[in-house]
């Protein structure tokens, strides 16, 4: 009778290996599918659990706060669509965008040291939420740039030379993140792409606010001093391609600061071919063409064309950007803020500080050069030009009474369509503490559209 | 180390287990860590060392394996439904409180189990009529009638009677168990017994289809059955009445699937549960998705997604028959692992007990106990994480529920009694026990060593 029970025995055996296996199958083979199940609600309430932590503006503006529903929190965005470009969204079915996505591991406090601290919260009986964030964002600049820029499409950056942090962002159209559930389906058909913030992910061929790049490369190569003299006929042909100044004008005598103070296209083609086209572009790529700019969140790559593609004509439509060259308004601001800063550009960033819900500081964004395309010597050159650009030439509409504003317009052509309104600007000039760069999609001059957006920036985030 | 101090040895995890689980639960409960949570560990120490005192008294020369694992079992047990439940837990604790008092009752009156045969008529009646007595006074809760209420306690007397009716069988086979090995014909080489004597296979048969129309207790029915089955192999060591009892039983499941709708839906959700999955097939499937979410080493006590905003369970009856889905989640496959060995621990251990008797009674005795015991703890868990089509059963001692605790304390009371028996009767081979000794030759050193 040994025999039957052994047998026995091993039959429940074979009964809990059988167990152990299938257990296995279920938490470890099949673990990642069952948890992506559609009908597995689990994450996502759990998400709903977790008081994400706050995200306020430099000024102390609430921008990303929770609503307490039962056990459940609900994602709330005061300011409606003003942030949406940068901040995102936190949506339950569609993801989560912006600083949203980027800092989601603070905001939901699983990250590194937030991990501890939330363990020790449970042992003190702290309740457990995400970390805050403080961003670089002014909101009273924001609000300014979004207004000034208004309901045309196109992007508004402002940001602190000295630091690299981000004053304002503005990129429209945008969307309310509040909505963005509902709004989902249109605003991804919506042509204008309201998802697109301009601001960093939009390329538009720069016009003549690229001319602060062929002059910075002109000055620091010698090929050209301020003082050097041109003429313009009003036509100028490089490779059978002629080119014309904005508004077919003729400027006769003139030197290089007034080339660039009134963006002399013909005396630009001329600069930009004398410096050829590798020079060109090792200067763009030395102010950021080509790289995606250093910060958390999405950019594109501005772009100018490999030299080796380029003829004669090519150049002399590059060095007065247009052509093939494109670039994004934070690029501009980058490039602006080289000038600005004694020729070194500074990441950008908008995190300013991560802190702890007893607003202690778990993590603080420090400055940091990202290039340094040019001399300071250089970079003062090139602002005594933006300068006399507001003084005397096309920007004159940046001018601010009591502060010198150095600035450079564009008028950028596009093929069968009304011209990209561009203005970069810093004040003040002879201790800059904001860029600016603005955008205005097909809406016309530089000089006309777009330096008045810039000056009431500047005025904003100066405080006058 | 002794027998008996072994298994005061292999009580301390057990209890370092219940006092620092209830301290986890509770800190993750109340956010603070107070003497209140280690009470339960305190109950825990009194209980089993009650129980340990009891034991050494009682029963000196059982098996010291099986009341430490007993009491892991039912410490990670009373650890989950607190976690899930603190008002259940503390009902919980009060049955464990009655479940010791029926073990020692149990351990101190059944101080021979020659008495259980004697009385083995008795016995029977009284277990079928506990089943009876569900049929028909049961209340149907959950599509099957289990519940039976006495003023405000209501108890499942199916889950004393599956016990008693072991004791039965393991009686009435020791006495037809020669005439079963008779061989009269031959047919095609197969020994076959008169068909008259198929008379007990056929009773239980009749018994299981009877659970399973009248009180739609598949799983009662199930273990029943099978644990019947290992009882008549053993008894008569033949494969055939395995074989007519599997034949038989898939007969009638397949008339009752054809028949019934219950039947048939809890085999199609097992199929495929996703065809409903908010429905009929959210039960399994949620228990899949808690499972899964555990991974392999849990998500910790209580910091699995187990209740719902609405205060409600996501898993329906998950303090009972779907716990082993909760302690996936937040102990993990390690935890899930733990509990199957556990239960392995115990199979093997019971069936040693069987090996080592040299009595009929004693080895039929210990067979289908441990049989019972192990086929339950199988259907649930194989339920639960859809090896099997899912029949509502309690885990042993690790699910929520008095009568499933009171019931089992009373088997564990029993195996430990028929493991000193044989002890204490069969070591010396005094000769005091040997009933029918005579006939199977000697017993080869290779049984099941511990």
């Amino acid at each position: 009778m040994d025999r039957p029970i052994r047998r026995l025995f091993l039959v429940f055996t074979l009964l809990f290996v059988a167990l152990l296996i299938q257990l296995t199958y279920v938490q470890v083979w099949a673990a990642p599918r069952l948890k992506t199940d559609p009908a597995n609600t689990r994450a996502i309430e759990e998400e709903m659990k977790v008081e994400r932590g706050a995200i306020v503006s430099a000024d102390g503006v609430e921008l990303a706060v929770n609503r307490a529903d039962g056990q459940y929190f609900l994602r709330e965005y005061p300011q409606g669509d003003l942030t949406s470009p940068w901040l995102g969204y936190n949506s339950l079915r569609y993801g989560r965008a912006g600083v949203e996505r980027v800092y989601n591991e603070e905001l939901s406090g699983k990250a590194g040291i937030l991990g501890i601290t939330s363990y020790w919260d449970q042992l003190l009986g702290n309740p457990h939420r995400g970390a805050d964030l403080k961003l670089t964002v002014d909101m009273g600049v924001q609000r300014v740039a979004a207004e000034a820029l208004g309901d045309r499409n196109g992007a508004v950056v402002a940001l602190d030379p000295r630091t690299g942090a981000i004053l304002a962002m503005v990129s429209y159209p945008r969307y309310d993140p509040n909505e963005i559930d509902s709004l989902w389906k249109d605003i991804n058909a919506d042509p204008d792409t309201p998802l697109l913030n301009r601001a960093a992910q939009g390329l538009y061929p720069p016009g003549s606010v690229f001319k602060t790049i062929v002059a910075a490369a002109a000055l620091e190569t010698g090929t050209a001093t301020p003082e050097t003299a041109f003429t313009d006929t009003g036509t100028v042909t490089a490779g059978g391609y002629v080119v014309r100044n904005y508004g077919d004008q003729s400027f006769g005598e003139h030197d290089f600061t007034e080339a660039f103070a009134s963006s002399i296209n013909t005396t630009f083609a001329k600069v930009g071919v004398e410096l050829g086209a590798d020079t060109l572009a090792a200067y763009a790529g030395e102010f950021g063409f080509g790289k995606v700019p250093p910060w958390p969140l999405a950019g594109a790559k501005s772009f100018f064309p490999d030299p080796g593609d380029m003829d004669k004509a090519h150049v002399a439509q590059a060095a007065f950007g247009q052509g093939e060259v494109l670039a994004t308004p934070l690029e501009m601001a980058l490039s602006t803020a080289a000038i600005a800063n004694g020729g070194t550009i500074m990441k950008p960033y908008l995190v300013h500080q991560v802190l702890d819900y007893h607003q202690n500081m778990l993590q603080e964004t420090k400055p940091e050069a990202w290039l340094r395309p040019i001399s300071s010597e250089t970079a003062a050159s090139v602002r005594d030009l933006m300068v006399e650009t507001v003084r005397n030439g096309t920007g004159t509409a940046a001018a601010i009474g009591g502060v010198q504003v150095a600035g450079k317009t564009g008028t950028a052509e596009v093929a069968d369509d009304e011209t990209h309104a561009w203005f970069v600007a810093f004040a003040p000039a002879n201790d800059p503490q904001v860029v600016v760069a603005v955008l205005v999609e097909n809406a016309g001059t530089g000089g006309g559209v777009a330096a008045p957006i810039a000056r009431q920036v500047l005025v904003k985030a100066l405080g006058l | 180390m002794s027998t008996r101090n072994r298994e005061l040895v292999f009580l301390i995890p057990a209890l370092v287990l219940t006092t620092l689980g209830f301290a986890l639960v509770y800190t993750q409960k109340a956010s603070t860590l107070s003497w209140s949570s280690l009470t339960y560990g305190a109950l825990f120490l009194a209980l089993f060392a009650i129980a340990h005192i009891g034991r050494r008294v009682l029963a000196r020369s059982a098996d010291p394996y099986l009341l430490p694992v007993t009491a892991l079992l039912s410490t990670l047990g009373i650890l989950m439904i607190y976690r899930l439940d603190e008002k259940l837990a503390l009902q919980q604790a009060m049955w464990l409180v009655v479940g010791l008092v029926l073990f020692l009752l149990v351990l101190a009156f059944v101080r021979d189990i020659r008495v259980l045969r004697d009385y083995r008529f008795l016995i029977g009646i009284l277990g079928l009529l506990l089943l009876l007595m569900t049929a028909v006074f049961g209340r149907e809760i959950n599509g099957a009638k289990l519940w039976v209420a006495f003023g405000p306690i209501r108890f499942q007397p199916a889950e004393f009677g599956k016990i008693l009716l072991v004791v039965f069988f393991a009686g009435y086979l020791v006495d037809i168990r020669e005439v079963l090995t008779v061989s009269t014909r031959r047919i095609l080489g197969v020994p076959l017994p008169p068909l008259k004597y198929l008379a007990p296979l056929l009773i239980v048969w009749v018994l299981s289809m009877a659970l399973m129309v009248f009180m739609k207790d598949l799983g009662t029915s199930l273990l029943f059955f099978g644990a019947l089955l290992a009882l008549i192999y053993v008894a008569t060591g033949r494969l055939f009445y395995v074989g007519v009892g599997i034949v038989l039983f898939l007969a009638g499941a397949g008339l009752l699937y054809l028949g019934f709708p219950h039947v048939q839906t809890r085999v199609d959700i097992w199929l495929d549960p996703w065809q409903d999955p908010s429905g009929k097939g959210y039960q399994i499937i949620q228990s899949l998705f808690a499972l899964a979410d555990g991974g392999v080493l849990g998500r910790g006590l209580g910091e699995g997604y187990l209740i719902l905003q609405s205060g409600n369970t996501i898993i329906p009856a998950l303090e009972t028959d779907f716990i082993f889905s909760a302690i996936g989640e937040e102990l993990g496959l390690v935890g899930g692992v733990g509990i199957i060995l556990l239960y392995l621990i115990f199979t093997y251990r019971g069936f040693r007990v069987a090996v080592q008797a040299r009595d009929d009674f004693a080895r039929l005795l210990a067979t289908g106990l441990t049989s019972i015991f192990a086929l339950q703890a199988f259907l649930i868990l194989g339920g639960v994480i859809k090896l099997i089509p899912l029949t509502g059963i309690t885990l042993p001692f690790v699910s929520y529920g008095g009568s499933s605790i009171v019931a089992n304390f009373a088997l564990v009371a029993l195996l430990l009694r028929t493991s000193d028996w044989v002890a204490r009767n069969e070591a010396g081979d005094t000769g005091q026990g040997a009933l029918v000794g005579a006939g199977r030759g000697p017993r080869t050193a290779a049984g099941m060593e511990s």
